[in-house]
């Protein structure tokens, strides 16, 4: 079960998969920036003057359309920004290492499941260790989870030591 | 004219002398004073016959004889001599022999016996060493023997130490290129969900 939404800005806003590391809140937090500048400086602008609108992302569009936001609202707008400098001041990091580079789709899937199980908010920190072979190495804030291939190994030694004297014997 | 003859004629010649002699002494006594000088003259006549017996010539003729005898004497002696000392050499030369013989005999008697002492002593020597070294070679043995072990132990539990790295280092040379990722994805989410308590407990307490 997962646990609620920590925010106390705004407990109906959620992230898109596709924001999945701070990163990525990063981006998303400065786009949204340039945006709302934007819209404040054309509030203030004599008007018919001449004003292009900062193109948007694939990121905030997407983040937008789930929370069903309009940017031109000042609300809107305010409560996404509310809502992402909290993610980017509070969401849990999952630092997350893989032998190889995650696919996009890869991180996707997996973060869709972290975030129904784990956190909603949950945000990742990709990292490479080739040296571990296959499966993962998970670190929270606290505590380091080992799931690769050569922890593994390590647990089944016995196994794996008796075969060997077994081979050689 | 050998010597007993040359005794006969002396003898005969100091008796017929004495003879004489003995009867110018009693003419002398029958005549009193006046005889004192036929005595003398018969001394005289005496001597005169006996220089005239004992010439030059007789003792020239003695003395050749003496000398003869004495040089038949001398070289009969040298001989026997000669003879002796001959038997004394062989003698010596004998014992001498038997002596050096004798000595040489213990001498050798005594090196044969340090030889044989000297090659037991030799033998106990090398049969000490060999000993030695038997029990050096045994004792290098057993050492080398637990050497191996210990070094055989040492590399096993090294091997079992890292052997999750060694065997881990091999799948990935061996098969590192063929493992994607996608294909773990399953199993990466089996072992964060079989973790999850204790990822989100972390989560929720972590600073």
């Amino acid at each position: 079960m997962a646990p609620k939404q920590e925010t106390a800005t705004d407990a109906y806003l959620s992230l898109p998969l596709s924001v999945a590391t701070k990163v990525d809140v990063g981006r998303l937090m400065r786009e949204l920036q340039q945006i709302d500048n934007f819209l404040n400086e054309a509030a203030i602008r004599n008007p018919g003057a001449g004003a292009q609108m900062p193109k948007t992302s694939r990121l905030l569009d997407e983040t937008v359309a789930i929370n069903k936001l309009n940017l031109l609202h000042e609300d809107d707008r305010n409560r996404l920004i509310g809502f992402i400098t909290h993610v980017r001041a509070k969401a849990p990091i999952m630092h997350i290492s893989f032998s190889a580079d995650p696919s996009p789709a890869f991180t996707q899937k997996l973060i869709t499941r972290l975030r129904s199980d784990v956190h909603p908010l949950v945000l990742l920190q990709l990292g490479l260790q080739p040296n571990i072979g296959a499966g993962s190495v998970l670190r929270t804030t606290n505590k380091y989870f080992d799931f690769s291939l050569r922890r593994r190994l390590e647990q089944k030694g016995d196994i794996l030591a008796s075969i060997l004297k077994g081979a050689m014997s | 004219m050998n010597s007993v003859q040359l005794g006969l004629i002396l003898i005969s010649l100091l008796s017929a002398t004495v003879s004489f002699i003995w009867l110018a002494v009693r003419l002398s006594g029958l005549q009193g004073g006046k005889g004192k000088t036929v005595v003398d003259g018969v001394v005289d006549a005496a001597e005169k016959d006996v220089e005239h017996i004992f010439n030059e010539e007789f003792r020239e003729e003695l003395r050749n004889r003496g000398r003869l005898h004495f040089e038949k004497i001398i070289g009969e002696n040298a001989m026997f001599l000669q003879q002796d000392l001959q038997l004394t050499t062989s003698q010596l030369n004998e014992y001498m022999k038997s002596e050096i013989t004798k000595k040489l005999q213990e001498e050798f008697t005594k090196y044969e016996q340090s030889i044989t002492d000297a090659k037991q002593m030799a033998l106990e020597s090398i049969s000490k060493t060999q000993e030695a070294i038997e029990q050096q070679r045994e004792l290098m043995g057993q050492q080398i023997v637990k050497e191996i072990e210990t070094e055989k132990a040492r590399l096993v539990k090294r091997f079992e130490e890292n052997m999750a790295d060694i065997v881990n280092h091999y799948v990935l040379a061996a098969i590192g290129d063929q493992i994607d990722l996608n294909d773990q994805l399953e199993f990466i989410l089996s072992d964060i969900e079989a973790n999850k308590e204790a990822i989100i407990q972390d989560l929720r307490n972590g600073a």
